[in-house]
């Protein structure tokens, strides 16, 4: 038996391959099939064009989302900013009380100002 | 769209020139929206459809499937399809596909007894019946491309080269496969061809 062709022993088994994958040779099934097809590609194309509607009522509400995201991203990066502003400025900027005596003791003369400043600390 | 199909006139075979002026005057027609000339492509082309995504497949059933599977692929790429192109070949590939997809998607393959609606040559179980049996379950052995080359070649009487652009693989390939095939089932049967 040669390795790459049917012999004529294959024959039998060629003709069970023809019978297992016969077609139906009945007219009736074919246009019962027809039908299937046609009203499964009618199905399929309602279910896209569903999908396709709800893809394009999605897109906006996306980019509405991405919106509200940045603006509230950018509106927690605006507080943030500002706690640390205020954290720097009230680290740097002496206390106003301090700031009343040093003057008046400005105004006493110099040579007290260090003593005036020291005992209203 | 395609829910009310107007009954479209019977379909007559064209000469093979005047069909293929036909086919694509019903293509550019079916590309523009016509329902009518969609299910004349079905019509003229489901038959070979058929056979194809059958020889891949394991049971009528799935292959009825991967047919309506093929056609919906199709007529959701028809805007893409370029008319000076066959289409039945553009048909019989997404129709491989389709049926290589089935394939892919069932985990368990279990090959299924023909409907008894379905006209069988063999009709005698003493005469055949054994040997149909141990080759459906010997198919099921081969892959799906395999079993699609073999089919293709032995029962549709396709060449090399159209089993190898129908699915999509070099003609060298579609030889090698059908030569794997050959060899897988007469192993498979050795036993039962023996003893008869």
């Amino acid at each position: 038996m040669t390795p790459d062709r049917w012999t004529s022993g294959d024959a039998e088994l060629t003709s069970a391959l023809r019978a297992l994958y016969a077609a139906p040779a009945d007219d009736g099934y074919w246009n019962a099939l027809e039908a299937r097809i046609l009203a499964h590609v009618a199905r399929g194309e309602v279910s896209l064009s569903w999908w396709s509607e709800l893809a394009e009522m999605a897109r906006p509400g996306l980019v509405a989302a991405a919106g509200l995201i940045l603006a509230a991203s950018m509106a927690l990066a605006h507080s943030r900013q500002l706690e640390v502003t205020n954290a720097y400025a009230s680290v740097i900027s002496p206390a106003p009380s301090s700031i009343e005596p040093a003057t008046r003791a400005a105004s006493v003369g110099d040579g007290d100002a260090a003593v005036h400043f020291l005992i209203s600390r | 769209m395609l829910a009310t199909i107007a009954p479209f006139p019977p379909y007559t075979m064209p000469s093979p020139a005047e069909g293929m002026t036909t086919e694509r005057a019903i293509v550019v027609a079916a590309q523009r929206g016509s329902d009518d000339a969609f299910s004349a492509l079905v019509r003229i082309h489901q038959r070979r459809a058929y056979a194809i995504v059958r020889a891949i497949v394991l049971s009528h059933e799935d292959a009825e499937d991967a047919v309506q599977e093929g056609f919906l692929h199709a007529h959701r790429a028809l805007d893409r399809f370029r008319p000076d192109q066959p289409f039945g070949a553009w048909l019989y590939r997404i129709m491989a596909n389709a049926a290589l997809d089935l394939v892919r998607r069932r985990k368990v393959r279990v090959a299924e007894e023909l409907p008894e609606s379905i006209p069988m040559p063999f009709r005698d179980p003493a005469e055949s019946g054994e040997l149909r049996q141990r080759l459906q379950e010997a198919l099921t052995h081969l892959t799906a491309r395999q079993r699609a080359v073999i089919v293709m070649h032995d029962v549709e009487g396709y060449t090399h080269g159209e089993i190898g652009r129908t699915l999509g693989i070099p003609e060298g390939t579609a030889r090698s496969d059908l030569h794997h095939a050959r060899a897988a089932l007469r192993k498979l049967l050795q036993n039962l061809r023996s003893s008869s």
